[in-house]
């Protein structure tokens, strides 16, 4: 058991995590305007992919991420236009958002690179490790904490700066006005479907960060469909977090810690198959457990999803 | 999305859908310095040309006609079922089993391997009810969940209990299920199977079980507004339970007939990779929820993917461009705008973006 946990199981879980932890704030950002955002994984797909573009034809990893950044907006923006001014259906224009970012990756995966299923070039350059001057000194923690990628710490600190804006600022407090009542927000002046544009605008930058630290954080590849449910498992995590930042930060490490697990499983002659099931599995059972919750309820309501 | 009325619009909606999707194509090609003409009369030619190809478009649109039924029933009842992938892929493997490892005469085998795999798409399908109906689990993420666990499954089952020995080592794959127990082709030396025929019979007699059944008519006032089914005495627990067997289970009959009809074996990935639920899936969209609508999205679908094929084939755009232009046209297939322009050219301006 000592093999199995140890500092770099915690370590590579904190590394897991900033994917799931990013596009998961991103989600419940979008469900407290009422916009239950099934396109997550889509999103996260194509912010992995102009990141990639990015690093390779600038050269420099940060302008890389910005391009992922805006890229990602840019699609969410589209995103919003449909659900909200074209008043299509939120759960099925989240669910072509996916196939449309496997698609159109794809296609300029072969376009861009000339090349099918994965991306890698060896002179492109990933995030840095930052270590931490004090921390990484300290034995176990700094061993834990120390020496991520920028956009790990930035998922962390984004979790308390979120919190601080939807439940300390008068912009959050808006914005949950609105999803909580919309007709109320409206009769006191508040700008519907100005503020859930501005959610789901949010939520395209939070899942660039995303899909920038998947692709950039540790490989520096792309691959086609290189998320692999995590943008689901994210959106299991915003539901069991009921959408409060700090809450999602908590689910988030829950599937980050199973994410690093079923990769450490592995060493230990087990078939992969099965090691590759436990986070999906263990999510299952999460739902299972802490199913309590009336904002979901709310939420479902509000934009009909299987009920 | 499944409550429209107005036959004008019902019609509007898909057609302006596809014209989006093929537009949007258009830009893609065009981006990356192709010709557009050239490019869709090569789609066509791939998907209808001849004989041949267009036979092969339909064999494509097979399982997508049986995924696509399965999921409208689903819709129809308002369940959202995403998890065809995985009910076909446990479909296609215990069919593949069946067939081979049952004793008996072959049309016995036949048949018992085909209903197998409705079982067992039925089963995986029903549990996701079931979670929902008992523990008011989300029915898309855990449907979606249970995808992943199938194929892991199923792959783990072919690669190392089930795994064919005899031949190369390299593929992850059953053996090979007697001739006998195939299901008959249509046509001499084309693919086309007596599984397109099924999923056909299927289409209409789904079509007529909704128009005109007692249950049928239970399914979709359950859909529509499930508070007044209830009042209706409607049981919705039941419902959901039997609607999502049945819908798992039309997916698990389109895996066994792509084991049966096709392939004649399970491979790992051979039901992932080609993308079939999900394209299923998205033709129950294009059609919202009409069963004979369903099979002309799935044929529609079809040509585009094989149309793709043929475009790879002659032109050096990817046939990723498929994909492009079907998730175009499935984005597009639920948006209001010609409604509310239908609406205003007939109603005036007074009713301009109430949103």
């Amino acid at each position: 058991m000592q093999h199995l946990l140890d500092v770099s199981l915690f370590n590579s879980m904190i590394r897991m995590v900033a994917p799931i932890l990013l596009a998961a704030l991103g989600g419940a950002i979008c469900s407290r305007v009422g916009l239950f955002n099934v396109g997550l994984e889509g999103f996260v797909l194509v912010g992995a992919f102009s990141a990639i573009v990015g690093n390779f034809y600038t050269g420099n990893v940060y302008v890389a991420v910005l391009i992922a950044i805006a890229v990602t907006m840019l699609f969410s923006l589209i995103f919003a236009y449909m659900s909200i001014h074209l008043q299509a259906n939120v759960i099925v224009v989240g669910i072509s958002f996916n196939f449309l970012a496997l698609g159109l990756t794809a296609f300029c995966l072969k376009a861009i690179f000339h090349v099918k299923g994965a991306f890698y070039d060896k002179n492109m350059i990933g995030l840095p490790k930052l270590n931490i001057p004090i921390i990484q000194d300290i034995p176990v923690i700094g061993g834990i904490i120390s020496g991520h990628s920028p956009l790990v710490y930035l998922a962390f600190v984004l979790v308390f700066g979120l919190q601080f804006f939807l439940f300390k600022s008068v912009l959050g407090f808006r914005l949950i006005a609105v999803g909580e009542n919309p007709v109320a927000a409206k009769s006191i002046g508040i700008k519907v479907s100005r503020m859930q544009y501005l959610a789901v605008l949010i939520c395209g930058l939070l899942c660039g960060l995303a899909g920038a630290q998947l692709s950039l954080g540790q490989v520096t590849m792309f691959t086609e469909g290189m998320t692999a449910g995590r943008g689901f498992i994210a959106l299991v995590a915003t539901m069991l977090g009921q959408a409060n930042p700090i809450g999602v930060m908590a689910s988030s490490l829950l599937f980050g810690l199973m994410d690093a697990f079923s990769i450490r499983l592995q060493g230990f002659s087990l078939p992969t198959h099965f090691t590759q099931m436990l986070p999906y599995v263990v999510t299952l059972l999460a739902m299972l457990f802490f199913r309590k919750s009336n904002y979901l309820a709310d939420a479902q309501k509000a934009n009909g999803s299987s009920r | 999305m499944l409550k429209r009325k107005w036959p004008i619009s019902a019609w509007i909606q898909p057609l302006l859908a596809v014209l989006i999707g093929l537009t949007g194509g258009a830009i893609a090609i065009v981006l990356i310095g192709g010709s557009v003409a050239d490019t869709y009369a090569q789609m066509w030619k791939g998907a209808f040309g001849n004989f041949y190809f267009f036979t092969n478009t339909l064999t494509r649109a097979t399982p997508l006609i049986l995924v696509g039924l399965g999921v409208s029933i689903a819709f129809r009842a308002g369940f959202f079922n995403m998890g065809s992938e995985g009910q076909m892929i446990l479909g296609a493997l215990s069919s593949a089993l069946l067939a081979l490892y049952l004793p008996g005469p072959p049309l016995l085998k036949l048949l018992v391997a085909i209903i197998g795999g409705i079982v067992a798409g039925g089963i995986w399908s029903a549990f996701a009810g079931w979670l929902d109906a008992k523990f008011r689990m989300n029915l898309i993420i855990t449907t979606l969940l249970l995808n992943y666990i199938a194929a892991l499954f199923a792959g783990y089952m072919v690669a190392y209990p089930l795994k064919d020995k005899t031949g190369s080592a390299a593929l992850a794959q059953t053996m090979m299920v007697d001739k006998a127990v195939w299901l008959p082709k249509l046509f001499q030396g084309m693919s086309i199977h007596a599984g397109f025929i099924i999923a056909i019979g299927l289409a209409i007699l789904l079509y007529l079980f909704i128009k005109y059944t007692v249950a049928g008519y239970e399914i979709r006032m359950l859909g529509y507004n499930p508070l007044f089914a209830a009042y209706g005495g409607v049981n919705r627990r039941k419902m959901m339970l039997t609607s999502m067997f049945v819908s798992g289970g039309f997916a698990g009959l389109a895996g066994a007939v792509e084991v049966l009809g096709m392939q004649y074996r399970y491979t790992d990935g051979m039901i992932s990779n080609p993308g079939y639920a999900w394209s299923g899936i998205m033709a129950t969209l294009l059609s919202g929820a009409h069963p004979l609508g369903t099979a002309v999205a799935a044929v529609l679908l079809a040509a585009l993917q094989t149309g793709g094929m043929g475009v790879e084939r002659n032109t050096n755009i990817p046939l990723e461009i498929s994909s492009v232009i079907q998730s175009l046209l499935i984005l597009f297939v639920t948006a209001k705008f010609s409604y509310t322009l239908w609406k205003r050219r007939k109603g005036g301006k007074s009713d301009a973006a109430s949103s």
